[in-house]
């Protein structure tokens, strides 16, 4: 499959640009090299809620069984979207203790994962409680939407709320990557790998689940 | 439809009139986290951002005892099944988010004046504050009422409710508390305000059309 090569391909890539060829950045040192890990991470959580959000949108609108498995796409989306998430915050906490010397400030970014969190443990409290009923799928994707449509009032609370501690490089109010090129260029390619890996993680999750399914499926039978 | 909304309506404040339950419970969780706090405050007058934080968290956590409640009765009780035949959806939902946001409307009345009295709070801009409350309650009851037909459906757990809607209402919450702070200070901005009554029509335009999907049986 070529999702697989790209992944075996640009993973490495990654690595090695991340650690070998990009610079340590005049400030931030050797540190900075979390830069390619961290921003990716964060990045996926983001971007497998909003694949979740468009999965449980089609599951719901389709009503001529055009879209049957997903269900199981939404929820693998949301399970990875949590990993992620965790993984991010995790790396942008040993980050912060380094440079801002505390592992917790409640920074924008900081608190917006941390928001993004209780939306995937409210998500998974809630699947917990429907186990075993029929609407367990129409149920978790009408709660995957609604969270999805408070999120654009957290972009414009949450930074009003705290001041921003993140570096102006990468997050800055013109929008743009104020990196050295070879840094920008390793960021650039350590975000296309880590979107390809969550792709590709996320069609094996997908193939075990209709597995699952076929299984429990024959075992009724 | 006009009339299924009406007499939906006419139902749920019937009922509720007999029994009481929602909003008794709710006021009385507020009148003791209010009585509780102006206690351990041992009459020390607290600032004005402490005063909207503590304000919105009796507010919130009442709401969320009673609000549930609309949706929880009607699985519990065995009726649900009858509304989704005699009911179209959209009359339900309309039904019901009137119904919450006339508890929680009832449940800020009564909080707010005794919140006053309590705790010792000089309100620069009343008609700001009472804006601020208002257009705050009218967005939890919003998200709240799809929250809790999802919470019925559910089984009706315990604090699940609470669990499910905090995120979701985190946005409004955080902005009722600098609208009711700056409110206590003396602005008059309506930012705020205009914040939560967009945060509510967003809500409520979702849930309508989620509303379907959560309610009917297949």
């Amino acid at each position: 499959m070529l999702i697989t090569r790209l992944v075996y391909i640009f993973m490495p890539t990654a690595v090695i640009m991340a650690f070998c060829y990009a610079p340590a950045a005049a400030v931030l040192g050797e540190t900075s090299r979390l830069l390619y890990f961290h921003v990716p991470l964060a990045w996926i959580s983001v971007m497998a809620f909003a694949v979740s959000g468009v999965a449980a949108m089609l599951f719901l609108a389709d009503k001529k069984s055009r879209f049957t498995r997903m269900e199981d796409s939404f929820h693998n989306s949301a399970s990875l979207g949590t990993l992620t998430a965790v993984l991010a915050t995790a790396s942008g906490s040993v980050w912060a203790k380094l440079m801002w010397g505390s592992y917790w400030n409640w920074d924008p970014r900081q608190t917006s994962i941390v928001i993004l969190l209780l939306i995937y443990s409210a998500y998974f409290s809630l699947r917990s409680a429907l186990e075993g009923k029929p609407a367990r799928g129409r149920l978790s994707a009408a709660y995957i939407i609604i969270a999805m449509t408070a999120m654009p009032f957290f972009v414009f609370v949450v930074p009003r709320v705290f001041p921003s501690l993140h570096p102006d490089p990468v997050i800055n109010p013109d929008m743009k990557i104020h990196l050295e090129i070879e840094m920008k260029l390793t960021l650039l390619i350590s975000v296309v790998a880590f979107s390809l890996l969550y792709f590709y993680l996320l069609e094996i999750l997908n193939r075990l689940s209709r597995i699952r399914n076929a299984v429990e499926v024959q075992h009724h039978e | 439809m006009l009339n299924a909304i009406i007499s939906n309506i006419v139902k749920d404040f019937r009922i509720e009139f007999r029994s009481r339950f929602a909003v008794n419970i709710a006021l009385s969780f507020a009148a003791i986290t209010t009585l509780a706090i102006s206690l351990t405050a041992g009459g020390v007058r607290l600032g004005s951002q402490t005063q909207a934080m503590l304000f919105w968290i009796i507010l919130f956590f009442s709401a969320m005892n009673g609000l549930a409640h609309v949706f929880t009765r009607e699985e519990e009780e065995g009726t649900a099944l009858f509304l989704r035949v005699t009911s179209p959806a959209a009359a339900v939902y309309t039904a019901k988010l009137t119904f919450n946001i006339a508890v929680i409307f009832i449940i800020a009345a009564v909080i707010s004046p005794l919140y006053v009295f309590f705790l010792n709070v000089d309100l620069v801009a009343p008609s700001a504050f009472a804006a601020a409350v208002c257009a705050g309650s009218l967005a939890i009851a919003s998200s709240a009422t799809v929250l809790a037909a999802i919470v019925a459906r559910a089984g009706g757990r315990g604090s699940l409710f609470t669990i499910i809607s905090f995120p979701v209402v985190l946005p409004p919450l955080w902005v009722a508390i600098g609208a009711t702070r700056a409110s206590i200070s003396g602005s008059t901005s309506t930012e705020g305000v205009i914040f939560l009554l967009a945060f509510s029509g967003a809500l409520v335009a979702v849930s309508y059309m989620l509303f379907g999907h959560i309610w009917i049986e297949e």
